[in-house]
């Protein structure tokens, strides 16, 4: 796809998440039921959850591409691991910034090392592991590799996180919608719950576009520069 | 790398202002009459919730309007590599 084919399509889902987004706050303060014991503050849920799912989408994402990239050594597979993981950077932030103002008045703090938080906050440091390697080394093409390996180590976190909460001892609760016995949340909170997941989906994959459009031109710019060295 | 930086900053300035917001209400609490306290409580999941959903629009909008602007620098920079061809 060419670049002003990938930017029209990141413009055009990016509007419509924003959109969505919007949709889902009004929802959030004007339709769902409120929870009996946390009250209004567990409307977080609707945005911490989805950025979640968004921040292990994007980070399993970069993770495949860079396995694929050094199977295959093709350019565009690292060029949509970058993509992908700065995205994961992004949803990461959301995700760690909104869940301790859920927590403080929940839990009664912001922060507690608890397995879930440190896996989590572990997953974000490896990613941004992630650029300084690429971007620590003389050579591009070995930058390129070392990340996608700290990548791939760094998604082998993303199930220990979901499953932390079975294994240990946490804070946080056991899962409520991916479980054997399917979702326990009651029904207006689960359809507001899945139009979220939906809407940050297509968020990211707008916004995916639009990174990947970058590193496109990022990289032709560099060979036109390299063509003109030689 | 440069937006990598901002984000690490931003994110490590989030958590520095939660951590001295937490400190100081902690010692407010303790001097406030009972009755302030509970008016306190009673407005701050408010403030936590419409804080967590700015968070969500700022840091998207902030992405889309940092690839905008790398995005528009290198294509002018792409255009005069093309002119000096």
């Amino acid at each position: 796809m060419s670049v002003s084919g990938l930017r029209k399509g990141g413009v055009t889902l990016t509007a419509l998440g924003l959109i969505g987004l919007v949709v889902i706050y009004w929802l959030s303060f004007f339709w769902v039921s409120t929870e009996i014991r946390q009250g209004i503050v567990q409307r977080i849920f609707y945005v911490h959850v989805p950025a979640a799912w968004t921040t292990g989408l994007a980070f399993g994402i970069a993770a495949l591409t860079s396995a694929m990239y050094l199977w295959l050594r093709d350019e565009r597979l690292d060029r949509a691991a970058v993509s992908a993981a700065e995205g994961g950077m992004v949803f990461g932030a959301i995700m760690l910034t909104t869940g301790p103002l859920w927590g403080k008045i929940a839990w009664g703090t912001y922060w507690t090392w608890e397995p879930r938080l440190t896996l989590t906050l572990l997953l974000w440091f490896i990613f941004l592991g992630y650029f300084m390697v690429r971007s620590a080394t003389d050579n591009p093409e070995k930058g390129k590799r070392f990340a996608a390996v700290v990548a791939i180590v760094g998604a082998l976190d993303i199930p220990f996180i979901h499953l932390s909460v079975i294994w240990f001892r946490s804070l946080h609760p056991a899962p409520v919608v991916i479980k054997p016995e399917g979702p326990s949340l009651p029904g207006d909170m689960l359809t507001l719950l899945l139009a979220s997941f939906a809407v940050f989906t297509v968020l990211f994959f707008g916004l995916f576009l639009l990174r990947y459009a970058l590193e496109t031109v990022r990289v032709e710019l560099d060979a036109r520069a390299r063509e003109v060295a030689a | 790398m440069n937006l990598m930086k901002k984000i690490t900053v931003g994110f490590l300035s989030g958590v520095l202002l939660l951590t001295g917001y937490s400190a100081l209400g902690g010692q407010e609490m303790t001097n406030l009459p009972v009755g302030g306290a509970l008016a306190v409580q009673s407005l701050k999941p408010y403030w936590h919730v419409f804080i967590a959903y700015a968070i969500v629009l700022v840091a998207v909008l902030g992405w889309v309007i940092s690839m905008g602007r790398r995005l528009s620098a290198l294509e002018t920079r792409l255009g005069d590599s093309a002119e000096h061809q």
